[in-house]
């Protein structure tokens, strides 16, 4: 009978986790982040209080980094766990002990995720810290659903990077993976911004804000625009506002009904379940 | 009615013989005319007997690459206790029936079992039963060999205290705070010595244990090897290298092109090969012509000439005999060289045997 094996899942993760912090790459990558997400709390908050001035406007600051960063983290993480160790020899030995894949997977994944959940809590613990003294805000709720969504986030690329990683045979061709994954929410953004003017709307209506609601709810197809709608319904906004610039003044655009919080927390859970799903049938299936 | 096949325990030829459970039947070997009698087993426990008795258990395995047989329905029983090399050059589908065994791969077709654990349907427990040392070992860049070992013995689920004993006892324990990064080819493969043994399994399975490394490595590996087995333990490793698994293998089977071609004892495999050596001479001023002495020596088998080197193959007692007769013949040598019989050699001559592989 197969029974999956916690001290195995714990076992694996604990490795996942002790290898990573002393992955150079990561540190790297988190020091960045730390030190811009306190320069953007403290810049946001404090040294410009007529623009912005307030924990909210700090966070679509802050989000502008992490929505950045923690994918980037991810992918770093996830692109070669199962290519890169498989073409390396390392999971021959791990695979020839008593483990399920199934194990060795939700290891991975727990383990690789306790290391982003760590540097977010760094980075937005410190910057929370910031905030609070140059601003002293108060919708702390809010910031807590910002960071719960960032973790959230970060599992959804770290599931996506672990299901290439799954498919692709070599560590290389997991990292061109790791790049199209990278660049999606760009790539996706770009493409239905050619949808929108081929539908024939006026291309200012990017800046004035007047978007047909089919277009604003597609962000559910790219897992960052996702993100920043939740933080922004998270922190009980109905509107996404922005100064476009060239004197047209602050945009509001309406987030439509379809976008609540609930909504968007599903469409979170089915990025982060569906390639955690197919990653293991690619994993089982796999010759290693 | 039971039907069992025996060695002789003279001159291990094969009997086959048949009869009632329990019966006693007297046996005369065809072969040396050794009397003696075996007790056929019971009925009920023939089934356990035999599968009691096999560590690994192979049984008609096929696996395909896209279009590529790379294990052509093969089969084969490694015993308990037994040291069996499996041979064969690169490409003959090794590592893949080792990897099946280890259910790293899925095999197209055929049963495994590992000391009795069907792979398939008792996965685990079969695992649990072998250690494992792949050929390209790799471990992970940034952890020390301690935390590797602490990992490991986690995963097996024993005591973590026998990580620097066993560490000690292959010799890393002076790089114990040095990350695995920073190993040589030979430290890493010592790591995968002493994680294949923090287990103590029944069975272990070597992929080349020795290949790339010097001679110092290679003679603590076949000293490992040697010990394991006297501990108890069945060892199941491949090679491409014949002199490797001389003087080591109770058994070894020869596997080309994913079919198994031979299976037997390495002093009968030899007998039956019969791949003698080779001389090479360097001698000045040859110039590709045969000494018709040499030809005429007892014992030689054949002679050619390459410029000023002159290829003999011999017994190895009349060596020096054909050194001392060229030198007589006022033959000038400069060099000599033995050319150990390779494994492709054997591969010439068993597809030979068969009639033609393909």
């Amino acid at each position: 009978m197969s029974f999956i094996n916690p001290k195995t899942i714990f076992t694996i993760s604990k490795k996942e986790l002790l290898d990573n912090i002393r992955n150079r790459w990561i540190i790297l990558l988190t020091v960045i982040f730390i030190i811009l997400i306190i320069t953007f709390s403290y810049v946001a908050g404090g040294g410009r209080e007529d623009l912005f001035g307030d924990m909210e406007a700090s966070v679509t600051t802050m989000m502008a980094i992490s929505s950045l960063l923690i994918p980037l983290i991810a992918i770093i993480l996830g692109f070669s766990t199962i290519s890169g160790e498989a073409e390396s020899g390392a999971l021959y030995v791990v695979l020839s002990y008593p483990v399920r894949r199934i194990e060795v997977l939700l290891g991975k994944l727990l383990g690789l995720g306790s290391v982003i959940i760590i540097s977010i809590l760094l980075g937005f613990g410190f910057g929370g810290i910031v905030i609070a003294l140059t601003t002293g805000s108060s919708s702390w709720t809010g910031y807590i659903g910002f960071i719960f969504l960032s973790i959230f986030l970060g599992f959804i690329y770290l599931s996506l990077a672990m299901c290439i990683s799954s498919y692709c045979k070599r560590r290389i061709t997991s990292i061109g993976g790791g790049i199209v994954l990278f660049f999606w929410s760009l790539i996706y953004g770009t493409v239905m911004m050619a949808v929108l003017f081929a539908s024939g709307q006026p291309i200012n209506s990017i800046l004035t804000g007047d978007l047909p609601e089919w277009f604003i709810n597609s962000a559910v197809f790219s897992p960052s625009d996702m993100h920043q709608t939740a933080v922004y319904r998270a922190f009980g906004q109905s509107a996404v506002t922005f100064d476009a610039g060239g004197g047209g003044g602050i945009t509001s655009i309406p987030i439509p009904e379809f976008l609540n919080l609930g909504n968007l927390l599903i469409a979170h859970f089915i990025w982060f379940i569906i390639p955690l799903v197919l990653a293991y049938f690619l994993f089982k299936r796999r010759d290693i | 009615m039971i039907t069992k096949t025996i060695r002789c325990p003279s001159c291990k030829t094969e009997i086959t013989i048949s009869g009632n459970p329990n019966e006693k039947i007297d046996i005369t070997c065809s072969n040396c005319n050794l009397k003696g009698f075996f007790r056929l087993p019971s009925a009920q426990t023939d089934d356990r007997i035999n599968t009691n008795s096999f560590a690994i258990e192979v049984k008609g395995l096929s696996k395909m690459f896209k279009d590529l047989k790379a294990v052509d329905n093969l089969s084969f029983n490694v015993r308990k206790g037994e040291i069996y090399g499996l041979l064969g050059p690169n490409g003959a589908g090794k590592t893949t029936t080792i990897k099946a065994i280890l259910s790293l791969i899925h095999s197209n077709s055929g049963q495994i079992k590992i000391n009795g654990f069907d792979i398939k349907t008792n996965g685990i427990e079969a695992r649990r039963s072998v250690g494992f040392l792949p050929e390209r070992v790799a471990f992970y860049n940034n952890l020390t060999p301690l935390q590797t070992m602490n990992f490991f013995c986690e995963l097996w689920g024993v005591d973590k205290s026998i990580a620097k004993p066993t560490l000690t006892e292959v010799g890393l324990i002076d790089a114990i705070n040095r990350k695995v990064g920073t190993f040589s080819k030979g430290m890493v493969q010592l790591l995968g010595v002493a994680q294949v043994m923090i287990g103590k399994p029944p069975v272990y399975i070597l992929d080349e244990p020795m290949g790339g490394l010097d001679a110092r490595w290679v003679k603590t590996i076949r000293e490992k090897i040697k010990w394991l087995n006297e501990q108890g333990a069945t060892i199941l490793f491949s090679s491409h290298i014949l002199s490797e698994v001389e003087n080591l293998c109770d058994r070894v089977a020869i596997i080309n092109k994913g079919r198994l071609i031979a299976e037997d004892t390495v002093a009968n495999l030899n007998k039956y090969l019969k791949i003698k050596p080779r001389l090479s001479i360097l001698i000045k001023g040859l110039d590709g012509k045969v000494p018709d002495k040499i030809k005429e020596l007892d014992g030689v088998e054949l002679v050619e000439a390459n410029k000023d080197i002159l290829f003999v193959t011999c017994e190895p007692n009349i060596r020096s005999k054909v050194i001392i007769t060229l030198e007589k013949e006022g033959y000038k040598i400069v060099d000599i060289k033995t050319i150990e019989p390779s494994l492709e050699d054997a591969f010439i001559k068993l597809i030979e045997f068969e009639g033609g592989d393909n």
